[in-house]
């Protein structure tokens, strides 16, 4: 068998042959990242808190929660208002259940409220209610049931509220619609476009560092003395210029 | 004279190698590194236990409303648990606050004993703790959050570190060494070397671009030189 030599022309086949086989996604990140790194993070948004509306609590009595009927062993008890009333989140291992937190009856929450939460984050006529049973790949990053709450502004904002909690979930507009389907080209999850870690990928990168690697390494044979004539070509004829 | 596109593209690739070659080779690293090490592992998972839902005796606590008077502008009430009893969280524009559930009465911010107790409580490892300390300014791997929180670090190669809430004992962050090493991969990979957090920066959106194009004029020469091949042969 034939030694391998660690030549220029070896690398290049190495280059050339990594580049066939993996150079389409080598574009597509260059691509993906180009565009992630052109549209503005905060259109996108999306990430991070600090979105969600906070009411103060207001003063008064409130229901006795030890009064409730309990169906179910209660493992954590959070009090909150809505905007417009204070309610009950009890969580348990079966889920959560809301309850008004002056008369003591369940809440459900309805398209109303649903509408009332969205309204809250964007002043925007409202076009469409729709209920969710599980999460869509916009709002993959919550759990359970949940209402969409469709605007008709610039950005085709969708709000999306907790069926359980009514608590405000995540808004994504169209730059974030954008910005997702390049970040899905860019992480290689196409069905669930949120890990970064899976085996594909991990192959891929492999590969495109010995793409990044040989190509780094060919430059330096590829460049030559003559390559930078042109930058001494500039300054001669500013010498000849000198006084005479 | 026409122009021989072959040559013409070969330069350009070759060209702009020359300016954003080290980048891309930077890109090529970070980017491995970030696909490699797993999200959750970097995020420190593995270093906390998460806290252990266990049932509430609803009867004999404090009426919510006596807190709701104590904390000015509380926005929400959480009955949860500090150090085994019940506790009111306040969450106020100050900040989150703890209320005895059974007495409605304030706790006092930890001590430093009691900091020490709630890191081993929520530290999956062995590793002794190496310091303690109250940080009034935020270090850089917790730029993203305001002080003050206590900073406890625990012995071990990775030097494990817990960021508490002084006025809760909540964790706050949790930082190791891979996550120091993906924060500074990270800065590499989006190019702002100051916050490490800007991913519109305009040096970023002119590396990327012409990281673009030397990858399509790439594509360009790679179709170009497999053709020629085929017709040598034929």
């Amino acid at each position: 068998m034939k030694r391998i030599r660690l030549t220029p022309l070896f690398f290049r086949r190495v280059h050339k042959w990594v580049g066939l086989i993996l150079g389409l996604q080598f574009l597509l990140w260059a691509l993906s990242g180009s565009v992630m790194a052109l549209l503005d993070k905060d259109k996108v948004g999306g990430h991070g808190g600090g979105m969600s509306h906070a009411h103060p609590l207001p003063a008064g009595e409130y229901f006795n929660i030890a009064a409730l009927p309990q169906r179910e062993p209660v493992t954590g008890v959070i009090l909150r208002d809505l905007g417009s009333r204070p309610v009950y989140e009890l969580h348990s291992a079966k889920g959560v259940r809301l309850v008004d937190a002056t008369s003591g009856e369940l809440v459900h929450v309805d398209e109303q409220m649903a509408r009332d939460v969205a309204a809250m984050m964007n002043d925007a006529p409202i076009r469409k209610v729709s209920v969710l049973a599980k999460a869509n790949l916009e709002s993959r990053d919550h759990a359970g049931a949940m209402w969409r709450v469709d605007f008709a502004d610039a950005e085709n904002s969708s709000a999306y509220v907790s069926l359980d909690t009514a608590r405000f979930l995540v808004m994504r507009g169209d730059t974030w619609r954008t910005w997702d389907f390049f970040w899905m080209l860019h992480n290689m999850d196409y069905v669930n476009r949120k890990s970064f870690n899976h085996p594909l990928i991990i192959f891929v990168a492999f590969g495109a560092l010995w793409l990044s690697g040989t190509g780094f390494y060919l430059l330096f044979k590829s460049f030559s003395r003559a390559d930078f004539r042109w930058l001494r070509r500039k300054r001669k004829p500013v010498v000849t210029r000198s006084p005479a | 004279m026409a122009i021989r596109w072959p040559l013409f593209v070969r330069r350009t690739h070759k060209w702009l190698a020359l300016v954003v070659g080290v980048q891309a080779l930077l890109w090529t690293l970070t980017g491995f590194y970030m696909v490699v090490v797993h999200i959750d592992t970097i995020h420190g998972d593995h270093l906390v236990r998460a806290p252990a839902s266990q049932p509430f005796d609803l009867g004999g606590l404090a009426a919510p409303s006596q807190v709701v008077a104590a904390a000015p502008g509380v926005s929400e009430l959480r009955l949860q648990r500090f150090a085994g009893r019940p506790v009111w969280r306040a969450e106020t524009p100050d900040g989150a606050r703890l209320y005895d559930a059974r007495s409605g009465a304030p706790l006092p911010d930890l001590t430093e004993s009691q900091v020490r107790t709630q890191a081993r409580r929520i530290y999956t490892g062995d590793g002794k703790i190496v310091s303690v300390r109250l940080l009034t300014h935020a270090p850089q791997e917790m730029q993203s959050r305001k002080p003050p929180y206590w900073q406890v670090e625990f012995e071990g190669w990775n030097r494990p570190t817990l960021y508490l809430s002084p006025q809760t004992g909540e964790l706050i962050s949790r930082r190791h060494a891979l996550w120091r090493i993906f924060d500074f991969a990270w800065m590499l990979h989006i190019m702002d070397y100051d916050e490490r957090s800007d991913v519109n920066n305009p040096l970023l959106r002119v590396a990327t671009w012409s990281a673009f194009a030397m990858a399509l004029t790439g594509a360009w020469l790679l179709i170009w030189s497999f053709k020629r091949r085929k017709r040598n042969k034929a």
